[in-house]
Formats: C-alpha cells, sequence, structure tokens
C-alpha cells in the first residue's frame, strides 16, 4: 500500500516537476545554450480475460509509468553532444531502474557525413528510435507486432558509433538519408526476455552482445511520401543459472546466437491531416542453448497498417491492424520439451491486434488517449510477445480486448 | 431527425473541411554573415528538417521559425510538406528525444525573426513579405525543374521603380526562367506578384548568365521587392 502510495506521490511530483520547468527549459552554460526536454506519461490497462504486458490487467492495472530527462547543447557549429536518462515501470519489467537511455557527441562534418558515438538510440524503421514517447504519436501503444514494449531493450540503443547523412538527389528526386552503426548492446535483467526465461526457472546475470546494421531511407518527390529499409545483425551471448529439465537441479545457463537478424521495410505517408503508416519487419533467430546441447530456430514475422486523421488541433483518431507470426523449432537434448510450434493458425502462434485510438491534446504539452484492443491470439511461443505464464498461471484464453488509458506530458 | 441531419452535416464538414487558405507571401531571411545569396527550395528544407546545418558553400546555418500564424503556415505548406504544425512540432521532438537534434528557436512575430536573424551568426528565417528587413540579408529561393542548381556566375540586380518604393508597393515576384547549355537565360515568364515588378525582374534575370551544362535547365526563383530596404 505504501508503495503505491509513494508510485502515485512520485507521478504526481514529476507532473508538477514538468509543468514547473515548461518555461525553463534553455539556458547558458560557458556561451552556449543548453536545452533540457523531459516526458513523463502514466497508463491504465484493464483487459477481460488474460493479464498482458506482465501487468494484472485482468484486474486494471496503472503498472504502466515512464520518464525521461534530457540535455543537449550545440558546443560548436559541427559538434553537439548530449543525454538522456529513462526510466519506466511496467509491470513486471524495470521496476523503476533508472538507465543512461542514451548519451551522445555528433560531429557532423558536412549534411552528407557526420558520426556520432556514444550510446546511440539505433535507427531501426519508423519508430524505434522514439518508441518510449507515446506523445510523438497518436497511439498509446505502438502495433506490438513490430516494436513489443516488453521487449524494447533488444533494439533500443548500442554502444558504439554511428555514420549518417543526407544526400540530396538532382532531378527533383528527394534526398536520401542513411545511418550504419556498431555497437554492444545490453539488455536489462529487469527487461522482457530475461523475464520470459525466468518462467522455466533460469535466473539471467546477463544479456547482450554485437549489434551492426544500417538504414536507408528516401524522401521521395512525392509530398509526404518516405520509403525504407532496415537491417539488424546481432551476436548475442545470455549467461546465468537455470533448472535442468532432466534433473530440476542448477546448472549454469548459456546461450548464443548462431544466426541473428532482423529486416525492415517501411513507408509512410502524409497528407494534410492524414496519416499512413506501414511497416514489416523479419526477425530470425537461431540460438544456441545450454553451450549448444540444444538449438531453437525462430521465424518472428510482424506487420501493420496504420492511418491516423488529425479531426481537430486538439483531437485525433486513428486505428491500426497489427499482425504478429512466430514459428519456432528446437533441436537436440531439449527438442523432448518443446515440440515444434510451427502452426501460426494457433493462438499460441500469433497475435492479430484491431485497435482503434483517441487522442486529446488538452495543451501543447499534455494529451490524453483512449484505446481498445481487440486481439486474436496471445502469441506466446518461444520468444516473447506481451503474453506471460508467470501472470497467467491458469493458462491463457484464445481472445484478449483490453483498454488503454494513457496521458504524457512534455516539455 | 432533423437535428440528426443537422449533426451528420456538422461531422462532414468539420472532417472535411479544406485547409486554411494560405495567402501569405514568405521571403527567407538570413544573417548577413551567410555567404550566400541564393537558396535552393530543397536545400531550405533540408536545413529546416534539421538534415544540413550548413548550406553548399559551407556556411554554417541554424534555423528560426515563427510559432504559428499565417507566415508560418504558408512556409510549411510552400517548402516543408511537413503536414501541419504539430507534425512539425512532433517532428522536431523526435530529433530532440532520440539524441539526433535540437529543438529550433521558435519567435513570435516577423519582428523578433529580424532582430534574431540580425544578431545570431548563421540564422536563417522567415517573414511576410511586406516585412521592413535591416541588418539582415533577403535569400533568392530556386526552385530546381529537371536539372541540379546550376552555378549563377552573373547576376544583375533588377531595377525597383522609384513610384512604387515610394508608395511602399513591394512582395515576391515568382518567375520561369529557361537556362540553355552554355548558361545563357533563354526565355523567362513571370508566374505571380506585382506586374511592373515582374517585368522589371525579368529584365534583369535575362542578363543572369550560368555556369554551362549539357541540358537546358528550367528554373523557379522568387525575387523580393522590399520597398522598407
Amino acid at each position: 500500500m505504501h508503495k503505491r502510495i509513494f508510485r502515485l506521490v512520485s507521478v504526481y511530483l514529476c507532473f508538477q516537476a514538468g509543468l514547473i520547468t515548461l518555461k525553463a527549459q534553455e539556458f547558458k552554460l560557458l556561451d552556449r545554450t543548453v536545452q533540457i526536454h523531459g516526458f513523463v506519461s502514466q497508463g491504465f490497462i484493464y483487459s477481460n480475460d488474460n493479464n498482458w504486458l506482465t501487468m494484472n490487467t485482468s484486474q486494471g492495472s496503472a503498472a504502466f509509468t515512464d520518464f525521461g530527462l534530457n540535455m543537449s547543447s550545440q558546443v560548436t557549429d559541427k559538434f553537439r553532444i548530449g543525454a538522456q536518462g529513462y526510466d519506466r515501470n511496467l509491470g513486471q519489467l524495470g521496476q523503476y531502474h533508472p538507465a543512461l537511455d542514451w548519451a551522445v557527441a555528433d560531429y557532423r562534418f558536412k549534411s552528407w557525413f557526420g558520426v556520432r558515438g556514444g550510446k546511440v538510440k539505433t535507427t531501426l524503421g519508423l519508430y524505434n528510435d522514439t518508441e518510449d514517447e507515446d506523445f510523438l504519436r497518436t497511439f498509446a501503444l505502438l502495433p506490438q507486432s513490430v516494436y513489443p514494449t516488453d521487449l524494447r531493450d533488444a533494439t533500443i540503443a548500442h554502444l558504439g558509433a554511428d555514420i549518417y547523412g543526407t544526400i540530396s538527389l538532382s532531378h527533383r528526386l528527394g534526398f536520401l538519408s542513411y545511418t550504419a552503426y556498431t555497437g554492444h548492446r545490453s539488455d536489462s535483467i529487469y527487461s522482457g526476455y530475461p523475464y520470459y526465461l525466468s518462467s522455466f526457472g533460469a535466473q539471467i546475470k546477463s544479456y547482450g552482445g554485437l549489434q551492426y546494421g544500417g538504414d536507408l531511407r528516401w524522401n521521395t518527390p512525392l509530398k509526404g511520401l518516405l520509403i525504407g529499409a532496415s537491417r539488424l545483425n546481432e551476436h548475442i551471448t545470455g549467461k546465468g543459472s537455470a533448472i535442468n529439465p532432466f534433473d530440476a537441479g542448477l546448472v549454469p545457463y548459456s546461450e548464443s546466437s548462431k544466426a541473428d537478424w532482423t529486416n525492415q521495410f517501411y513507408g509512410e505517408y502524409v497528407v494534410g491531416r492524414f496519416r499512413i503508416d506501414s511497416e514489416y519487419r523479419r526477425y530470425w533467430r537461431h540460438q544456441e542453448l545450454f553451450s549448444g546441447s540444444s538449438e531453437s530456430f525462430a521465424d518472428i514475422r510482424g506487420w501493420y497498417v496504420s492511418g491516423a486523421y488529425r479531426i481537430c488541433k486538439r483531437f485525433q483518431i486513428g486505428s491500426y491492424y497489427s499482425h504478429y507470426t512466430i514459428s519456432n523449432i528446437v533441436a537436440g537434448a531439449l527438442s523432448a520439451f518443446y515440440p515444434p510450434a510451427t502452426d501460426t493458425n494457433l493462438p499460441a502462434n500469433h497475435d492479430y491486434d484491431k485497435v482503434v485510438t483517441g487522442r486529446v491534446d488538452l495543451n501543447k504539452f499534455w494529451n490524453v488517449k483512449v484505446e481498445g484492443h481487440f486481439m486474436d491470439g496471445y502469441g506466446s511461443g518461444p520468444y516473447p510477445n506481451g503474453f506471460y505464464t508467470q501472470v497467467n498461471p491458469k493458462g491463457l484464453a484464445p481472445n484478449t480486448n483490453a483498454l488503454v488509458l494513457k496521458t504524457s506530458l512534455n516539455f | 431527425m432533423k437535428n440528426h441531419k443537422l449533426l451528420s452535416l456538422a461531422a462532414v464538414v468539420v472532417i472535411f473541411a479544406p485547409f486554411r487558405v494560405i495567402a501569405a507571401d514568405v521571403k527567407v531571411i538570413a544573417n548577413g554573415g551567410v555567404r550566400a545569396d541564393m537558396i535552393s527550395a530543397n536545400e531550405l528544407k533540408s536545413v529546416f528538417l534539421e538534415k544540413s546545418n550548413s548550406l553548399r558553400d559551407g556556411t554554417y546555418v541554424e534555423p528560426v521559425l515563427e510559432k504559428d500564424g499565417p507566415v508560418h503556415e504558408a512556409f510549411l505548406h510552400e517548402y516543408l510538406a511537413a503536414g501541419t504544425d504539430d507534425d512539425l512540432q512532433s517532428y522536431y521532438r523526435a530529433l530532440v528525444f532520440s539524441g539526433r537534434g535540437s529543438m529550433p528557436k521558435q519567435l513570435g512575430s516577423d519582428a523578433e525573426v529580424v532582430a534574431y536573424v540580425a544578431r545570431t551568426k548563421g540564422a536563417i528565417g522567415y517573414v511576410s513579405a511586406e516585412t521592413a528587413v535591416e541588418d539582415v540579408k533577403t535569400l533568392t529561393i530556386v526552385r530546381e525543374n529537371n536539372d541540379a542548381q546550376r552555378r549563377l556566375i552573373t547576376r544583375v540586380e533588377p531595377d525597383y521603380p522609384d513610384t512604387l518604393k515610394r508608395l511602399n508597393i513591394g512582395g515576391i515576384v515568382r518567375l520561369q526562367l529557361t537556362i540553355g547549355p552554355r548558361g545563357n537565360v533563354e526565355a523567362v515568364e513571370v508566374l505571380g506578384g506585382n506586374p511592373i515588378l515582374g517585368e522589371s525582374a525579368a529584365a534583369a534575370v535575362k542578363q543572369w548568365v550560368y555556369a554551362a551544362s549539357r541540358s537546358r535547365t528550367i528554373a523557379k526563383l522568387s525575387i523580393p521587392f522590399d520597398s522598407h530596404h
């Protein structure tokens, strides 16, 4: 009870702090302008049956809070620095353990060539690098088939470097923007995948590894049309301990990538008050488990189509259809416990989500969203996607309807 | 029943209401330290969307916006194609919160923009075509049609008839020119603006000389006539 009151007071104070600083987001330091920006959001989800996103949503849950604060400064004409702290509590995930979200030193030699290093947000599709900032969009939750919020740590940032630039094309062909990156990904032990593994008795001590990839996007000559493609390769290692399924004893746990890649293709079209987005992501994951005694092959595919319309300055509506499937085969010693799961018609191997949203902007900085999710399937196969057995001990029903309320403040 | 019909009609009117008619003419101004006299529409978009922070000649530039109003709407519609102002604000916030950029300066009036641009190195902004601008330079906007921007070698300034200047009649003249492969201006068409100023601008532009190119180029220009300058 005390913990709950503490959380509510914390959220209230953050909102108040945000309001106080709304007019104080810039100051001078050593004759350089320093900008300060931040956000805080609070959500509530009620679902009719299954518990979703590690929250006790079937009873109604407000364990859906996140906030961030950043500072940045243009030090010279070409050199910029900045950093952002981020914290969240999403059911059993995050649990208010703050993290450095990004911290970047960025040198732009030319518009067509720049370098940024540090902890850098990963460019992957339209929204990966801004997926925490729901106030940027109509929807409270991004399509979970492509941007699973419980697995944000898997793709959100890397400790390394990017090269990037924008090239203006002749013959009125618009411009091309590119990003290429390499670095190290490090998941919090309070993120979705370690939590998922804990359902098998595994306790993860570390999870992460090399990431490298690129993104190419084309602002086409057709006003408002953007298309692009992203690629991400990874070599991930997870270490910890687990309960041996053969004799229930505690043994060292390890998993490492044999092949791990993501391809993403996307398009966005903005015309007047309309916005239409669509993305397709395929994630191929081949893991070696328990030092090679078993292997897991997962083919995860997601896509969505979304549309949003601004009826007036303060009110937007939107809808999307999100399609997620997973098929998986386990080979080796563990195959006796995990039969092939390749039939994507089964609710355990898919999640088709139909969504409608209304967004009201109370002022320039504060919005409220009401969103309905109508889900067919729960996609709780060998890689998580929102539904976890730990918070659904009686099993999962094939369909879930959920009401999401969310409010966000940013400055 | 009648009320239902009225409500339905009102809903249709709200949903399909056309966007505000953009009537304002804008001119692009830059700090005196910016070397360029011209900027292409593509370059302008790139600078204001923070995809670039320098011009082709290497000069550092920093975009300055107006907060709202018809001049801002006109600029947004004409040069940025970024949907509504709210979409543009979300675009900037996405840069800020992902560590990719900063929130640009946004000021409340033409006068504030002019003052800020005049005192800030590299600042580039836009104001109403009618606004008096001092201590800043007005950039000519080039719209490329079928070729990369041709380098201007010889520029002749248009005459500003004294009578019109005295009567404070000014504004933007829009021209379309055909540039021949050898760099000479083969034809000029006045697309908009005051007809007398248009005639004067066309006469000057006909004397301009561009760098040679393998093909003929069609370019669109906006030339400002500022009666206060």
